[in-house]
């Protein structure tokens, strides 16, 4: 039944996508520009409708399959329906604008309907002020992204972390108050730009950030120098620990860009718990960084390959006591219903093994070829997300069609392999295969 | 004697009238497409051999030589992508994204039949050096190879409306010499403040056999920015110099 259903949602994208493709022969005709085209309005409304079906190729021999699903069964496969409206709008008067960017989001899984909560659903919303080219301000919710890398940002001290898995998903801002200040020159050094950003954790605004009751300050110095470009970037204030870092990037040739991070994070706490379920916070200076390349080949495939050290990841030994301890707990439950030890290793998931790359050295490499066959806008891709560490990973083909005016057709596959107590087997999926349809307005 | 005299005389008046400075013709045609700074509406229609059509509205802005920066208004699903190009250097800024990030030059930003090139041009003198030029009826041909590897074309042939000065047909070709596309410049239109000009380029590729691409000019206007506009961190804000 739940099958029947993603085939349908898959059936009829493919309908779609057949009908449009033979509907749109046209006669020849004169090619117009209407001036009412290009009228600029002080106001703008759009965005997009997307639904993406996905279903879950349960691995029931998983560590973290257990740990979520110890007390109910459902089956090899669970099925996930997910609605989004992103719908964002600005007004523009004078030097101001206002912009708001939100997000609806609705599912429906095993568990039922579900949405998001109403104080996330305001992705962006702030008011910017440029008296001038060379200064701009903004105030309220916004995404302040920094960094060079395409999967992976060490650097990104003042954003949510980016989905690995789609690194282009638009994320979540926090209230800050920002400037930007730019200037050019001549020469080697081309531009300067500084962006000093205060930040607020206090109840109720950014209070998921870290500590509360702080005010925590950010600065990015931006240089194009000697045609590369170069951030230093800090952060300091007390609701996380002290951070710097730099990241740069450059195109080499004409069809290769190279770039890369580098974060050094004072006074980083980390929560181990080993194979007996004993825990231990340990306090450490981290050294984070990337290094990635982007090269484009005469027949367009693109490849994105990047590094990343991640310095506040867990060794393979430690993955593999938590994957173990996880296991115990399981067995526990098993046999005398006791979910303690499972309770234990949740307490220690969240934010922390849990994050969404808790090891220290992955690799990524994602082939895309533009057009193949002459098919225009048709973009299939290949990405693999590998944990150097215990040599498992994730392989993801997808295929993705842009041909039909504001409708992107995007079909995916990802399947998770590596050995016992590895990261990518002991989650809790073998498998994934998802549609999306998003609709702009 | 008198006769080598006369000779004499007759080539140095008659010499200047044929040497063509081709590198100044090619300053000129480029003049006379653009300003130098502008501000800039195009239409790109991708038009496929069944008549099915995708148009993208582009708004963009010049200074000087190298540089450039526009953004996409339409289709829904591009608006506000925005590009900037500094002499070599190339970013591309998706709203959705949020953060510019460094393309390579030869990466298209858009689907279809155009590239970069044809979205971020800057002068042809400024690119290409002329190697050959010569008067055909009523039209120059200018022969043009790329100044640096980092050009997407590596040679172009261009003939020009000798009146007018304007482009009429480029052939683009690799270094071997192969046809890559060829650009129709039709409907010389006036667009006030002295800018007359093809309205329309059309281009065909035996690499897309069938397929057409259109651009459709609809305003150019002179217009000077501040060299701040063109850097990476203004780039989400392009569209606010409209």
């Amino acid at each position: 039944m739940r099958k029947s259903l993603f085939l349908w949602a898959l059936g009829w994208a493919i309908v779609c996508l057949v009908l449009s493709w033979g509907s749109f022969t046209l006669a020849e005709e004169e090619y117009k520009f209407d001036p009412s085209e290009i009228e600029k309005k002080p106001y703008y409304i759009g965005g997009y409708l997307e639904f993406r079906p996905v279903i879950f190729g349960l691995d029931r021999d998983a560590s973290l399959y257990k740990l979520k699903f110890f007390k109910r069964d459902e089956g090899k496969t669970i099925e996930e329906y997910n609605g989004k409206l992103q719908l964002e709008g600005s007004f523009e008067k004078g030097i101001a604008r206002l912009f708001v960017r939100s997000n609806f989001d609705l599912k429906y899984s095993y568990l039922g309907w579900d949405h998001n909560e109403t104080k996330t659903m305001i992705y962006e919303g702030y008011l910017s002020l440029k008296p001038t080219p060379s200064l701009s301000f903004k105030f309220g919710k916004q995404i302040l992204l920094w960094g060079k890398g395409y999967a992976f940002n060490p650097v990104a001290f003042v954003s949510k972390p980016k989905d690995p898995d789609d690194p282009e998903l638009a994320l979540e801002g926090y209230i800050t108050a920002s400037a930007d200040y730019i200037k050019s020159f001549q020469g080697p050094l081309k531009t300067i730009s500084i962006t000093p950003v205060i930040f607020p954790v206090y109840k109720d605004t950014n209070d998921d950030f870290g500590k509360v009751n702080k005010l925590d300050f950010a600065g990015k110095l931006y240089l194009l120098l000697y045609d590369t470009d170069i951030d230093f970037i800090a952060m300091t204030g007390g609701s996380r620990t002290s951070r710097v870092g730099m990241d740069f990037s450059k195109n080499i040739t004409t069809n290769l860009e190279i770039h890369g991070e580098f974060a050094y994070v004072n006074n980083q706490t980390k929560k181990v718990i080993d194979s007996q379920g004993n825990t231990s916070d340990s306090e450490f200076d981290a050294k984070s960084y990337l290094l990635g390349l982007r090269y484009l080949t005469a027949s367009d495939t693109t490849f994105i390959f990047e590094y990343y050290r991640n310095g506040t990841g867990f060794s393979h030994l430690e993955m593999k006591d938590y994957f173990t301890f996880i296991d115990k707990g399981y067995d526990l439950f098993l046999l005398k219903g006791n979910k303690s030890l499972l309770k234990k290793a949740s307490d220690v998931t969240e934010g922390n093994y849990g994050r969404s790359n808790p090891s220290k050295d992955y690799l990524y490499l994602r082939i895309s070829q533009k057009e193949p066959f002459n098919i225009l806008y048709f973009t299939p891709a290949i990405t693999t997300i590998m944990n150097l560490n215990d040599q498992s990973f994730s392989i993801s083909p997808e295929l993705l069609y842009t041909g039909i005016k504001n409708l992107e057709i995007r079909l995916r596959a990802i399947g998770l392999l590596g050995g016992k107590w590895t990261e990518f087997r002991e989650k809790q999926n073998d498998y994934r295969l998802e549609l999306r349809v998003r609709y702009y307005f | 004697m008198k006769t080598i005299l006369i000779c004499l005389f007759a080539l140095l008046i008659t010499v200047p009238g044929y040497a063509i400075d081709g590198t100044q013709l090619l300053k000129q045609i480029d003049r006379n497409l653009n300003p130098e700074s502008y501000e800039m509406y195009r239409k790109l229609i991708n038009v496929e051999p069944n008549g099915r059509k995708m148009e993208y509205t582009f708004y963009s802005v010049k200074k000087g030589l190298d540089k450039l920066a526009g953004v996409f208004l339409a289709p829904a699903s591009e608006k506000g992508r925005s590009t900037l190009r500094l002499g070599d250097n190339m970013w591309l800024y998706i709203p959705n994204v949020g953060k510019p990030v460094r393309i390579t030059s030869l990466q298209s930003v858009i689907g279809g039949v155009f590239n970069n090139a044809d979205i971020l041009s800057l002068d042809y003198a400024a690119e290409y050096d002329v190697q050959n030029v010569e008067e055909k009826g009523n039209e120059y041909f200018l022969q043009l190879k790329a100044k640096t590897k980092t050009v997407a074309y590596d040679r172009l042939n261009l003939w020009a409306d000798k009146n007018k000065k304007l482009p009429v047909k480029i052939e683009c070709l690799t270094e071997a010499g192969m046809l890559i596309k060829t650009l129709y410049f039709k409907e010389v239109k006036d667009f006030g403040g002295g800018i007359v000009r093809p309205s329309v380029i059309e281009t065909d590729s035996p690499l897309y056999k069938g397929y057409k691409s259109i651009m459709i000019f609809a305003k150019i206007k002179q217009k000077d920015f501040k060299d701040e506009v063109f850097t990476l961190t203004f780039m989400p804000n392009i569209e606010s110099l409209r």
